[in-house]
């Protein structure tokens, strides 16, 4: 029980740490896992990293829920998950609820007329950091060609149809492997 | 299978019984976890996908939840899975929310690890996630000028909101240039408007 509990707590902290979202927390986990409690050794670790990359979901839950069950089994997988996650959930769902009471506010307003602008921002960020490995590029240059190709007809496809993205994914993995 | 933007009323899923949006959430946000391959940036266009066509946010909602998952530390995905949960179906809805987009591979990765340590050479995975990759970009580009209207306004009407633009430029070259938190960004953003802004 305290092997469980130890979980929940190690990524409790993980959790509430990082801040950018999932990848931006990998290192803060292996602070937990591997440095202060040696629940997996560096290398294990990176096995892990590795393998939670080629499967689809949020990774840090994956890592999370991965490691809780080497260290306690399924309830350790579920402390795992419940650390990692519910402290952060339970904060946005009472930022929400404050921000719903607030909202038609004048002031509230103005304050989220500024805000949008520099979530698009952030949207884009996204997608700019992720540009690099997509394209397999240093910097914003042209990549590999068959990866335009794929970027160019995924982007015409999902702007001209209503197919949903999981094809557009699966259908871009598939030639991908072919190529 | 055609989801047209049809006018629809305010909010229809709260019409629902619950059970019938527990299991919605839990189809919906599988879904998202099953697809959402290659880290955090793929996961956004899928959610939007799924809260767009149930009709859960509208755009400006689900931007306002953007900035507040940015705002808070912790893995972005799951939080909104867990707010956009909780606003259909409450605590429950958190929770199948949760589980539905986390479960299924957490078991997955427990079950096959060691599978992979035995065939982590193989190329079939590294060439199928470098194709896949590209797509994510042209999504979150798409997700992107989706989005843009209900930050910045109407393209044509962009001389009137100059305002918002600036703020969208600044905030990106602060972001890449100087690698600014983005809660700091969102605050700094929301004095702006403050000082400066017009509502809506």
């Amino acid at each position: 029980m305290t092997d469980v509990l130890e979980v929940f707590w190690a990524f409790a902290r993980a959790g509430l740490l990082g801040f950018g979202g999932g990848p931006a927390m990998i290192p803060l986990i292996q602070v937990e896992v591997v440095d202060l409690r040696a629940w997996l050794s560096h290398a294990e670790f990176l096995d892990a990293f590795a393998f939670g990359n080629a499967l689809p979901g949020p990774i840090a839950t994956k890592m999370a829920g991965y490691v809780g069950f080497q260290v306690a089994g399924w309830a350790g997988a579920a402390a795992g998950l419940a650390g990692i996650a519910a402290p952060t959930i339970v904060a946005i769902v009472a930022l929400a609820s404050v921000y719903r009471r607030y909202r038609d506010r004048d002031v509230v307003q103005r304050f989220l007329a500024g805000v949008r602008p520099v979530v698009l921002a952030l949207l884009a960020l996204v997608a700019w950091d992720f540009w690099p490995a997509a394209m397999q590029v240093e910097g914003l240059r042209w990549g590999v060609a068959p990866l335009w190709a794929i970027l160019v007809a995924a982007l015409v496809g999902s702007w001209r149809t209503d197919v949903h993205p999981a094809v557009w994914i699966v259908l871009g993995g598939v030639v991908g492997w072919l190529l | 299978m055609s989801s047209a933007p049809t006018p629809t009323p305010r909010r229809p899923f709260a019409e629902r019984a619950r059970s019938r949006r527990l299991l919605d959430l839990g189809v919906a946000f599988g879904k998202v976890g099953l697809f959402g391959f290659g880290g955090g940036p793929s996961f956004i266009p899928l959610i939007e996908r799924e809260v767009a066509s149930h009709g859960w946010l509208d755009r400006r909602d689900f931007l306002d939840a953007f900035a507040f998952g940015n705002a808070l530390p912790g893995p972005i995905a799951t939080k909104l899975a867990g707010f956009v949960g909780h606003r259909v179906a409450g605590w429950p809805g958190a929770v199948v929310a949760l589980l539905a987009l986390t479960a299924p591979t957490i078991g997955a990765m427990i079950a096959l690890a060691a599978l992979y340590v035995q065939y982590r050479d193989t190329t079939v995975v590294s060439g199928f996630l470098t194709g896949l990759r590209p797509v994510v970009i042209a999504l979150l580009v798409l997700t992107v000028t989706g989005f843009a209207p209900s930050a910045l306004g109407a393209p044509r009407a962009w001389r009137a909101n100059v305002f918002r633009w600036l703020v969208f430029a600044a905030a990106f070259v602060a972001a890449v240039a100087l690698d600014l938190h983005p809660g700091l960004l969102i605050v700094a953003g929301g004095f702006a408007g403050l000082l400066w802004g017009k509502a809506r």
